[in-house]
């Protein structure tokens, strides 16, 4: 027995919906650099939580009274930039120079550049 | 559960896995090839079970060459997705996304299963290929059409844990 033309037509029209409901789903990717505003801010404050490690560290930053996610390098990205066990601890006062998120309500942002006591680590070296 | 979660994170393993670069970026590449794997080769054997090409392709040689690459991926995805989470258990076992994709993992291997169970129990003689397409066509449609949709939102769900927070 071969399909009717309904379950054919049925079939086509699930397959259609799975695919536009997955290029639906809006783009809020840590990866890349499509969800940030495409230029950078600086924000300084004091490190609360560091959860560090692939695929990429989240730190949570007081700065000021306001909550901030800061999204930093993978492990070896925050070596090579100098950054040292502890460099991103709880504690810590450090400038962040990177992109916010499109939605600055978001409070969150990806990190090119760390100032911690006057010397920068260069997470993205070739990115302004 | 959240005692689980701190042991599986304080693991060497697990360790390794939040710190190495191309430790994670290899395991990262077996899990896309187990998918690949997987959802390559029941994609088409699903579709033959809804009834496509029917006449023209003989449903137990295509489960023959089928059944077994998607099992293989199945199992690499496993051992690789058992190794990513390790990365970071907390945040999988917290995310809502994740557990979806996992439920529907255990539908979709746990149907496949069932089928093969009615194959095994129907027919008396012939391999499990040839068992299977013996199995009434309303049963194969019904087991095609729920492996289509549930690996694919499987599929969906995990890609989707990446893009949310």
């Amino acid at each position: 027995m071969t399909l009717t033309r309904t379950t054919r037509r049925n079939l086509t029209a699930a397959l259609c919906l799975g695919v536009a409901a997955t290029l639906a789903v809006p783009a809020l990717a840590h990866h890349g650099w499509r969800w940030t505003s495409g230029k950078n801010i600086e924000l300084t404050g004091v490190i609360r939580e560091a959860r560090l490690g692939n695929p990429h560290g989240v730190l949570t930053v007081d700065a000021e009274g306001e909550s901030w996610q800061v999204e930093v390098g993978q492990p070896w990205r925050n070596a090579r930039a100098g950054l040292k066990d502890g460099d991103l601890a709880p504690g810590v006062e450090a400038t962040f120079i990177g992109e916010p998120s499109a939605n600055i309500e978001d409070r969150l942002m990806k990190a090119e550049r760390i100032v911690i006591s006057g010397r920068t680590y260069d997470l993205y070296p070739g990115r302004d | 559960m959240q005692a689980l979660v701190d042991l599986l994170a304080g693991l060497p393993l697990a360790e390794w896995m939040r710190v190495s670069r191309w430790g994670y970026a290899g395991v990262n590449t077996l899990h896309v090839i187990g998918l690949a794997l997987l959802f390559g080769a029941i994609v088409p054997l699903d579709l033959r079970l809804l009834g496509l090409w029917r006449g023209r392709v003989p449903l137990a040689a295509l489960a023959r060459a089928l059944v077994p690459v998607a099992a293989g991926g199945l199992a690499l995805a496993l051992v690789s997705g058992a190794l990513l989470f390790l990365s970071a258990p907390a945040d999988y076992a917290g995310a809502p996304l994740f557990l979806a994709k996992i439920g529907l993992v255990l539908l979709g291997a746990g149907s496949a299963l069932v089928t093969h169970r009615a194959a095994a129990k129907g027919a008396a003689e012939g391999d499990m290929a040839d068992r299977l397409a013996l199995l009434p066509p309303a049963r194969l449609r019904l087991a095609g059409a729920l492996s289509l949709v549930v690996w694919t939102a499987a599929l969906v769900c995990g890609r989707m844990l990446a893009f949310t927070d």
